[in-house]
């Protein structure tokens, strides 16, 4: 089955409901549409920002506090910027759809990712899988996020209190993204 | 002449680095670089920095051509 592919970059921001639509009708053999939308927090986890501080209290949480601990360890952020690399980000994104389409039976496939400068309650990105059933519609858009994370040339940075800093990343998104490797399937 | 890009945190450390070098290897780069900005160096021998060639991630010591691309990449932190 021939496989659409949608994938973009772009400041402006996107529809969800209309992206929706066009995998849905993308072909009568649609059984499943799965979508993720990736959105930007009012906070970061200081153990993401690549401070001092962050790596202070980024250890305390690898010691174990719990979650409620976890969310109140926050720093709230004024602005989100996201920087890319033309060109080579498109590039990285096809392969990874190119993955994604060889591991599963997959119709449509739409992945966009904002750049720029973002906004708390803004959407920073859309994967959307339309396939003939569900399996394989929610498997590969968590692959599809997991790899995108982990390869695609992308790098947040946040401003605070007037101050750039960019984001570390996270051994748990790598983790995320490894459970993909070895087998040939789930 | 070799087009240089820097990425990420690795751009606050590259901000008076020339936009051309005469370099044969990305890791030739990296050395002529430690001269001038030994931070900047520092990071590019972080292990988690991948360098990329016209585009395409490669090893250190990919030979380059003129007119090429190099690209300086930290961890990517999208999604």
């Amino acid at each position: 089955m021939s496989m659409t592919t949608r994938i973009r970059i772009q400041q402006q921001d996107f529809d969800l409901a209309e992206e929706y639509q066009l995998l849905r009708q993308s072909d009568s053999a649609v059984g499943a549409v799965v979508t993720f939308s990736g959105l930007v927090r009012d906070f970061e986890l200081v153990s993401e920002l690549g401070s001092e501080l962050g790596s202070e209290l980024g250890s305390e949480l690898d010691r174990g506090v719990d979650r409620q601990d976890q969310s109140s360890i926050k720093s709230s952020i004024d602005l989100l910027s996201l920087q890319h690399y033309p060109g080579m980000t498109e590039s990285l994104l096809e392969a990874i759809v190119e993955q994604a389409n060889q591991r599963w039976n997959l119709i449509a496939t739409t992945v966009i990712h904002r750049v720029g400068d973002l906004a708390p309650k803004d959407q920073i990105v859309l994967v959307g899988v339309a396939s003939q059933h569900r399996a394989d519609a929610f498997e590969a858009a968590q692959f599809l996020m997991d790899y995108l994370k982990t390869q695609a040339t992308f790098w947040k940075s946040v401003r605070r209190n007037g101050e750039q800093q960019w984001i570390e990343s996270k051994a748990s998104d790598q983790q995320a993204a490894a459970r993909w490797d070895g087998s040939d399937d789930e | 002449m070799i087009n240089l890009l820097f990425f990420g945190r690795l751009g606050d450390f590259a901000k008076q680095v020339p936009a051309t070098i005469e370099a044969s290897t990305p890791a030739e780069i990296r050395q002529l670089l430690a001269a001038d900005f030994p931070d900047l160096a520092r990071e590019l021998h972080q292990p988690q920095v991948l360098v990329s060639v016209n585009k395409m991630i490669v090893g250190w010591d990919q030979p380059l051509f003129d007119g090429g691309e190099v690209a300086f990449l930290p961890p990517v932190t999208g999604g």
